[in-house]
């Protein structure tokens, strides 16, 4: 009895995060898929069919069979998705590199520096966090505009004669999602490198190797499951941003979170944004996945 | 001829004035902040030498193998190694290898891989690295290992890998941190004797640190003892225990028995020490001890015999008290005999037979007994 009573507390304590993905993640992207199966109606929701049982169960299998491919079909149509799309994962893409390149020698140095002081590194690191994301990026356009803080330094030490164009060009996207997921990037490549042995670096001096060799032979692939853990986070999260292309990249910058937005508010076309959220979920999810694959197989083979 | 001394008896560069130091530290310090690691330090040690560097830890054993290594800069002091200057030279270019305590094997290379890494960055060619390769994987008979990773491997494997790493190469010098410390004690004994065979194999100059005695007598021509930062005697393994320097290195090497006592009389080879309530300690080995000096008369428990009845010979230095406690280990039983002052003597004796005649228990009337020449006096 006791046995069975621990068997089901322990099948309980398993099933709680799938419970959670279920409710929080597959469920809503059911609802999402259904939606962007369906035509847009100007009705409240602004969409049919909206599928419900208040016309019985033969009106539900009457709803089913209106539900088709056409916003699908509709995405392939007009340029301008496939060019989001592109310029969505160009940006993000470039922003991750940009990142990864920042971020590593933070948090090499963190993970060198003495013990003492990595917790005040690692605090210095979140801090950010402590105001809101919408104030930070704000903040950037008092930096970042052409009568702003930068500029003025710029021009009062005489290194410029005019002031520099970041605002609403591509520049000052980079500058804002480098600095908005720095942490995200900083955090899994500290953990990585600070479980480093150092005598590993000693070991291959020892051996012969220069110490800038050292680092490329030993510690980076070392790390770099650190680097994949920390590309993803910056990576997915980028490639759907809206805020900071909005705010910073101006109005003639392509992105399909943006363009998620204006379908959603401005057009109302609910069907075609989810659509497009479909379409954005697999172009992250599948690449993901096959490269966890991947790396699960090289891994069984290596054992 | 009674002597002490080397057992490769044809291997003493130490002792011929006319050899050439192949490793010498000259007047070494190194301070961490504060903290004097390693204090004024002289030494020297000869090629094809297998050099132990024994001390408990704190000691500054393994910061002079740094040193030597290139990972630490002495504040103060000159290294040499074979006529060269070693001051400012990186690791990287140093002609030493270093076997860490880790092991420290790179865990993203198969163990080929980990081998092979030193001649790559040599810029060895390629069919010539495989060939050393291989003979290395021969060397320390991995050869069906080679293509696995190090978490796939046991624990002396692993050491095996690290060993083969370190040489491959050929350095002019091995440096040993620890080499057995991880390993289980039988794993232990057999690799100390296959560490003597590769050094004399490879004929390299091997500097080991360790914080076990046992296995720097086993493996060494010579041993340094360290204490707070400095050397306090640099001997063969057998000088070490059977002629120490002094009180800390009798009591760090081996176990040992110390009487302390008052030299009566000088007469030319022998001494008379009176060791208290009625004891009197002859000696061969007086040293340098002047009448009426406090000294103190190490002997070892192996040299001391308990038997029932006091020895017949007069020449014997002899007490009596109770058996205290025995333990009996199999090759030989422990005795510690309760001496009427209550001081404790502890007797080893080997049991070369099966069978005693006297059998001796708890509580017995027992004495002990031992030669002028089982012990040595010891100044400091």
């Amino acid at each position: 009895m006791q046995r069975l009573a621990a068997a089901v507390a322990s099948r309980l304590v398993i099933a709680v995060p799938y419970v959670w993905l279920l409710v929080f993640f597959l469920i809503p992207f059911v609802i999402v898929f259904k939606i962007s199966l369906s035509q847009t109606a100007i009705a409240m929701p602004p969409y049919v069919p909206t599928l419900g049982f208040s016309d019985g169960i033969s009106g539900l299998f009457d709803g089913l069979k209106e539900l088709s491919a056409d916003n699908y079909i509709w995405l392939t149509e007009d340029s301008l998705y496939f060019n989001a799309y592109l310029s969505s994962v160009i940006i993000a893409g470039i922003s991750t590199i940009l990142t990864l390149m920042v971020g590593y020698p933070i948090a090499y140095g963190m993970a060198r520096a003495p013990t003492t002081l990595r917790p005040i590194l690692l605090m210095l690191v979140i801090l950010p966090f402590w105001t809101s994301f919408l104030i930070r990026v704000y903040a950037w356009i008092g930096i970042l505009k052409p009568e702003g803080l930068l500029n003025q330094l710029l021009l009062s030490l005489h290194l410029i004669d005019q002031p520099l164009i970041i605002m609403n060009t591509h520049t000052a996207i980079f500058i804002g999602i480098v600095y908005s997921y720095l942490p995200f990037m900083v955090l899994p490549l500290y953990s990585a490198l600070e479980k480093m042995d150092y005598s590993l670096i000693e070991a291959a001096q020892d051996l012969g190797c220069r110490p800038s060799s050292a680092f490329w032979k030993i510690t980076f692939p070392l790390s770099l499951p650190g680097v994949i853990a920390g590309c993803l986070l910056v990576f997915i999260p980028a490639v759907g941003e809206f805020v900071i292309p909005d705010l910073l990249g101006g109005s003639q910058t392509l992105m399909i979170g943006k363009t998620l937005w204006n379908e959603f508010f401005a057009n109302r076309d609910w069907p075609v944004s989810s659509a497009v959220a479909v379409i954005l979920l697999l172009l992250l999810v599948v690449p993901i996945m096959i490269f966890q694959q991947a790396q699960a197989r090289a891994q069984e083979q290596g054992r | 001829m009674k002597s002490l001394g080397s057992i490769r008896r044809s291997f003493a560069p130490w002792a011929d004035p006319a050899s050439k130091p192949y490793i010498s530290f000259e007047s070494i310090t190194k301070k961490f902040g504060d903290f004097i690691a390693v204090n004024d330090l002289s030494l020297v040690i000869y090629e094809r030498e297998f050099f132990a560097l024994l001390g408990a830890s704190g000691c500054g054993k393994s910061t002079l193998l740094r040193m030597l290594a290139g990972f630490d800069e002495p504040t103060a002091g000159r290294i040499m190694l074979d006529g060269q200057d070693m001051r400012g030279i990186p690791p990287y270019r140093r002609p030493v290898n270093m076997m860490f305590q880790s092991y420290a094997l790179f865990p993203h290379m198969t163990v080929e891989a980990n081998i092979a890494f030193g001649l790559k960055q040599e810029g060895m060619p390629k069919p010539e690295i495989e060939k050393r390769v291989k003979e290395m994987l021969e060397l320390v008979k991995l050869e069906q290992f080679s293509k696995r990773k190090p978490h796939q491997l046991s624990g002396g494997q692993r050491q095996r890998v690290a060993l083969a790493r370190s040489v491959a190469k050929r350095p002019k010098v091995l440096l040993l941190d620890e080499p057995l410390g991880a390993l289980d004690k039988k794993l232990r004994e057999e690799t100390q004797f296959e560490l003597m065979d590769l050094q004399q194999e490879l004929g390299l100059t091997f500097v080991v640190v360790t914080h076990d005695q046992e296995e720097a007598m086993t493996m060494a021509d010579r041993i340094a003892i360290m204490d707070k930062g400095k050397v306090i005697q640099v001997a063969t393994p057998a000088e070490v225990y059977e002629a120490p320097a002094s009180r800390f290195i009798a009591d760090f090497v081996g176990t040992v028995n110390m009487f302390e006592g008052k030299v009566m009389a000088r007469d030319g080879s022998s001494t008379t020490i009176d060791a208290g309530n009625g004891l009197s300690i002859r000696t061969d080995n007086g040293g340098d001890a002047a009448t009426g000096n406090t000294v103190w008369y190490a002997v070892r428990p192996e040299k001391i015999r308990v038997s029932s009845k006091k020895p017949d010979d007069q020449s014997l230095n002899a007490a009596e008290g109770e058996v205290w406690d025995v333990a009996y280990l199999g090759d030989m039983t422990v005795y510690h005999v309760k001496l009427d002052d209550g001081r404790i003597v502890r007797t080893s004796l080997i049991n070369s037979q099966r069978l005693t005649d006297d059998p001796l228990s708890w509580n017995d009337r027992a004495w002990v007994s031992f030669r002028p020449d089982a012990g040595v006096v010891l100044t400091k």
